[in-house]
């Protein structure tokens, strides 16, 4: 515990604000889509029809099939937790919007930018600001987060038995 | 197809006709939902179909080091949990529904052996731009009533 407090006090006073994270590329395919459905249980037909999308929805039309919206909050998520989990800091808060659609073959990358850090009277804080951008470089999703680097994560140790 | 629940009806079509529409929705009403037992082939399952590679989601032994004590789930897991946990005719299903962004809180980790329930319901519903939205809330909890996180999105509904 001691151990755990001093390393997570340690990293928090050396994150400078201004520093960039960055995800490992991903590349979209009908197979990843196929993957993210079967984990997700979203079978929605946005994702798989290719004559359903050739609809209207709303104002908007896709054209083809989309990648989940919810593939790109999984992929900031493991950008953040891969990060954060070495250093002792604890993911506590991820907020996106999806700006663009995201197609079969596209290549999508998470960026994340330290935007501040503060102290509470019980424990410390650091917030980033979060694009994840295509292989054009146009940002298709956008968003904020917050990790938390505590003297001892939340919730019980170890496994139920 | 090989969804990661066996018995999930994977066809969204088949009970479009019983889910409820943006205008039948009433935002404060709680939806169905049930509870789902994680098992630690669920969380290796989910974990790899997000693109997880930490051993903290599928080594117990390298877990057990680390300051969880043991494997937890990513906290993603909602991703899945809003589908397993919630009826096949409800309206998160329709085909159509486009999610517009999301907004989550993490506090406890879910972990193997847990019962996650979730209370989730629409909390508000308008139109903007000649789009129908709905906001949806939802919080999970673990066995001990100890909540695992916590939601907002907007979904686009299909007129």
């Amino acid at each position: 515990m001691a151990e755990q407090q001093a390393a997570a006090r340690e990293s928090f006073s050396s994150i400078q604000v201004g520093q960039s994270i960055q995800g490992q590329p991903f590349s979209v395919s009908r197979e990843s889509i196929q993957r993210f459905a079967d984990g997700s249980l979203d079978y929605n037909p946005l994702h798989f029809d290719d004559e359903y999308m050739k609809n209207e929805f709303g104002k908007t039309r896709f054209g083809g099939v989309i990648m989940h919206g919810m593939q790109n909050f999984a992929l900031i998520t493991r950008t953040l937790t891969d990060w954060l989990l070495p250093q002792g800091g604890y993911h506590r808060r991820l907020e996106t919007r999806w700006r663009k659609p995201v197609y079969p073959g596209d290549v999508i990358t998470t960026h994340a930018t330290v935007s501040d850090k503060f102290e509470t009277e019980k424990s410390r804080w650091v917030t980033f600001d979060i694009e994840v951008k295509n292989q054009k470089g146009q940002a298709v999703a956008t968003g904020q987060s917050m990790a938390e680097f505590p003297d001892k994560f939340p919730g019980r140790v170890g496994s139920p038995t | 197809m090989d969804p990661i629940l066996s018995d999930f009806e994977t066809d969204f079509w088949r009970q479009a006709k019983s889910r409820q529409t943006w205008d039948e929705i009433i935002p404060g009403e709680p939806r169905a939902t049930r509870p789902l037992t994680l098992t630690k082939e669920l969380i290796a399952k989910f974990a790899r179909a997000m693109g997880e590679d930490n051993p903290l989601y599928f080594d117990e032994e390298y877990a057990k080091n680390t300051p969880f004590g043991g494997i937890v789930a990513p906290p993603s897991i909602h991703i899945l949990l809003m589908f397993a946990c919630t009826a096949s005719d409800d309206w998160m299903r329709s085909p159509g529904t486009i999610n517009a962004g999301q907004s989550w809180f993490y506090n406890v980790p879910a972990r193997p052996g847990d019962t996650i329930s979730m209370v989730g319901r629409a909390l508000d519903r308008f139109v903007r731009k000649g789009r129908l939205f709905v906001i949806h809330d939802n919080v999970f909890y673990n066995q001990n009533n100890e909540v695992v996180c916590s939601g907002r999105g907007w979904t686009i509904r299909p007129n």
